[in-house]
This record gives structure tokens, C-alpha cells and sequence, in this order.
């Protein structure tokens, strides 16, 4: 039963892991240092989030954080595939990074509220933290937005194109229904979705940034929620949205740039697993 | 009841020890100054230390768990001790103790403002720092990131220094 607790931590712990490696990226490569020190900073909080959401699901069903964070293969991954798409370019970064943020405030909200002690208390820390990441995300926002037309434009393209990755992170997670039942995840993925796209939207429109994103998200919603409804009624499978446009990484489903992540994000521990230094 | 007053006098030497802990990565500031320390169980010699991580990457905490049993586990009468690191409650800014302040401020490093809420709400800056080194407030943040997870950037306009500011969670 509580299996259910550890798949809800895992799916997490994925986002983090895989987003932090990402951010990590740009480690020594960043237009300025205080951005290279900013975003190996939250890359290194990333992966401290993902390595507690680790250790409460390793608790669970028994195995070590190490070997949950780096020892599966690809396809037991459950990270959205926004958290895995290659940084590009600085716009793109920004896009992703305030899209992710936002979402994660969102769930972590709906968290901070879960039925279950060690979920409830972590969630409630993260938020502390993660409040730094959001008003990183946002002052950047901001100032591309009320700059030159050159910025505007390429953020509002980066974000067109992060958007409807950004609303597969609210796909249903495996086992969510007995999840949602437990009051472990008070609130289920549809409705924190909507709540998401809500506040997103909102705030690109009070910035002055093209919100018909959100004609897109809208589609891209009716097409989960319907597909969700038509699981539970009998009837033939519906198709399932495809890793091109986002969809699939709670199912184990990911692009190519995902195995190209995590033959790096893993090649020391499968070389020597346990090792320390 | 003996019992009972044998493990009282044991708590009260493991706390006297853990002040001497120091965080690794501010050996100015111990564990009990940081506010880290939640609680000290004793059971017929049994020693349990509930520890709360500053910040949840922080990559000094198995070092700080290391450290506080082998404190505790030193102190005489200890049987056996145990170290749990916890996240409930949470670990906030405003457990570090005035000392902890204090030492903080020599080391050379900002504490976080006393009486500046920390709104998880709202996403304001918690720019107000006074710089460790002249006392003046007419300081700015140059970046909430620094050198480790728990480090802000500030520059002071008054003696025209950088410092770090340990962040307000």
C-alpha cells in the first residue's frame, strides 16, 4: 500500500535529479558568474531534494538512495520529460527553469499538506529553499521582459516551446489514485495542473508576455483530463500524448536526449557501485 | 528513579558536548549555536540525537552526524548513542541562537537580519544585511547564490567590501 507513498517520492526525486543535472550543465559555462554560481547553487539543491525524496522512498521499499538515484535503467525513470530536454540556449534555460519552479511551488504547496509525516515535513523544507530558485526565476522573467525586443521575443518563443512540456509534469503519477485516497498527494495531478497553468498564465500576463501559450496548454489539458477519463471508463486504450510533445515520462517514456543524460549521470556508479569519495 | 537521574545528568553532559561540535563548513559556530539540535533522549544510558539539517543539499551533513555521535557516544556513562537527522520541524534561520549571531558576525559572515520574517509566501528579497565588518546597513545583495547552499553575495557601499550573508530560510 504505501508503495503507492514511494512511487509519488521517486517520480519526484527523478524531476530534481534529472532538472539538477541539467542545471549542473552549466557549471563553467554560464554568460556570467554569478549565473555559473547561481545555477550550479541550485543544482545542488535540486539534487539534495532528490536525494531525501530517495532516502523516504528507499525506507519504504527497502533499497539504498545511491542505487534508486543511479542504479535503474532508463525506462524506470519517472521524471517528465521537461526535466530532460537538452538547456539550449539561454532563453530556453530561463524558460524551463522558471516554468519548473513554478509548477514545483505549486505541488510542493499541495504537499506541505500530504497525510504523511516524513512527506508533510520534507515538502514544507523544500519550499523554504526553493523559494530562492523562484526569485531567481522571476527577477530574470522580468528583466527580459521589460528589455530590448530581441529578449522578449526569443523568451516568449522559449516559453511557447517549454510550455506544454511544463503541463505534462502534472501527467498522473503512478498509483496516484491510492495515493490521492491516502491523503498522501492531497490534491490530485489534474487539479494542480489547472492551478498551474492558472498561475503561470497570470503572471506572463501581468509581465507583458504572450499568454496564447495557454491556447496550446488548453488543448494539451482537454487531451490528458479526457484521456484519464476514458482509463477509468471500459473501452479501448486512448492514445497516450507522445515524448515529442512532452508526454510519457511518468509512464517510463523518454526521448533520446534522456539516454544521452543518464549514460553520463551514471556511467561512475555503474562503473564502481558504492564508491566514495 | 536513580535511573531516571543518571540519564538526566547524562542528557545535560551530551548537550555540554554538542556545544563544542562545530559545522564543518563555519567551524566558528557549533552545532547548538546553528539551532540544529532538537533533541537528546536518554534511556538507561541510550543516547538518541535528533539533528536538523540546514539546508537539505547541504553536503556537510553526514560529517555533522559523524561528528555528533562521536560526541555523544564520548561523553561518560553512554552506553550506546544514535543520531537521527529529521526534517520535522524544520530547520529555520530563526533557531540560530544570539551566540550563534554573534560568532557568525566574526567569522565574517552576515547572519540573517533578527526580526526579518521569513514569508514562504512571498517571494521578496530578503536584501537587508548589516555588513560584518564596518556594522553599516547601507548594503545590497549582489546574489542570493554563493559558495555553498546556505551563502547570499552582499556588497557594502559604506568600507566598499563584499561579503557573504548566511541565508534566511
Amino acid at each position: 500500500m504505501s508503495e503507492a507513498l514511494a512511487a509519488v517520492a521517486v517520480a519526484l526525486a527523478d524531476d530534481e535529479l534529472v532538472i539538477g543535472h541539467r542545471h549542473s550543465e552549466w557549471t563553467g559555462l554560464a554568460p556570467h558568474i554569478e549565473e555559473d554560481v547561481a545555477f550550479s547553487s541550485i543544482a545542488q539543491d535540486e539534487i539534495g531534494h532528490a536525494a531525501a525524496l530517495y532516502t523516504l522512498a528507499g525506507a519504504i521499499v527497502g533499497r539504498n538512495p545511491d542505487a534508486l538515484a543511479l542504479g535503474r535503467d532508463p525506462s524506470e525513470y519517472r521524471n517528465a520529460v521537461l526535466c530532460e530536454r537538452p538547456n539550449g540556449d539561454w532563453a530556453y534555460t530561463l524558460a524551463r527553469h522558471w516554468l519548473y519552479d513554478t509548477a514545483e511551488d505549486v505541488r510542493l504547496e499541495a504537499l506541505a499538506r500530504s497525510a504523511d509525516d516524513a512527506l508533510r515535513a520534507l515538502a514544507t523544507k523544500m519550499r523554504r529553499e526553493e523559494r530562492y530558485h523562484l526569485l531567481h526565476a522571476g527577477t530574470w522573467l522580468e528583466r527580459v521582459a521589460q528589455g530590448p525586443v530581441e529578449g522578449r521575443t526569443r523568451i516568449a518563443e522559449a516559453l511557447a516551446r517549454a510550455y506544454r512540456d511544463a503541463l505534462a509534469l502534472f501527467e498522473p503519477l503512478e498509483r496516484e489514485e491510492e495515493a490521492v485516497r491516502a491523503g498522501w498527494l492531497p490534491d490530485a495531478s489534474t487539479e494542480l495542473r489547472s492551478r498551474f497553468a492558472q498561475r503561470a498564465t497570470g503572471q506572463l500576463d501581468r509581465l507583458g508576455l504572450p499568454t496564447d501559450i495557454g491556447a496550446v496548454a488548453d488543448e494539451a489539458a482537454e487531451f490528458v483530463a479526457s484521456s484519464s477519463g476514458d482509463l477509468l471508463a471500459a473501452g479501448p486504450a486512448p492514445p497516450e500524448p507522445a515524448v515529442a510533445s512532452g508526454g510519457g515520462g511518468r509512464r517510463g517514456r523518454h526521448s533520446a536526449d534522456f539516454e544521452a543524460l543518464w549514460e553520463e549521470m551514471t556511467r561512475t556508479y555503474r562503473v564502481s557501485p558504492g564508491a566514495t569519495w | 528513579m536513580t535511573q531516571v537521574r543518571a540519564d538526566d545528568r547524562i542528557a545535560a553532559r551530551v548537550w555540554e558536548a554538542l556545544a563544542h561540535v562545530a559545522d564543518p563548513e563555519i567551524p566558528a559556530v557549533s552545532v547548538i549555536d546553528m539551532g540544529m539540535v532538537e533533541r537528546v533522549d536518554v534511556a538507561g544510558g541510550r543516547v538518541r540525537v535528533v539533528v536538523l539539517p540546514t539546508f537539505t543539499g547541504c553536503p556537510a551533513v553526514p560529517q555533522i552526524e559523524a561528528d555528533v555521535a562521536r560526541a555523544a557516544q564520548a561523553v561518560e556513562g553512554v552506553v550506546e548513542a544514535r543520531v537521527e537527522m529529521s526534517f520535522d520541524p524544520p530547520w529555520t534561520t530563526d533557531r540560530i541562537t544570539p551566540d550563534g549571531r554573534r560568532r557568525l558576525r566574526d567569522f565574517g559572515l552576515a547572519p540573517p537580519e533578527d526580526g526579518v520574517p521569513v514569508l514562504i509566501a512571498s517571494i521578496g528579497l530578503p536584501d537587508r544585511a548589516r555588513c560584518p565588518f564596518c556594522g553599516s546597513r547601507a548594503t545590497r545583495a549582489e546574489s542570493m547564490f554563493g559558495p555553498t547552499p546556505c551563502r547570499a553575495v552582499f556588497y557594502c557601499d559604506a568600507c566598499r567590501n563584499p561579503f557573504e550573508q548566511f541565508k534566511p530560510v
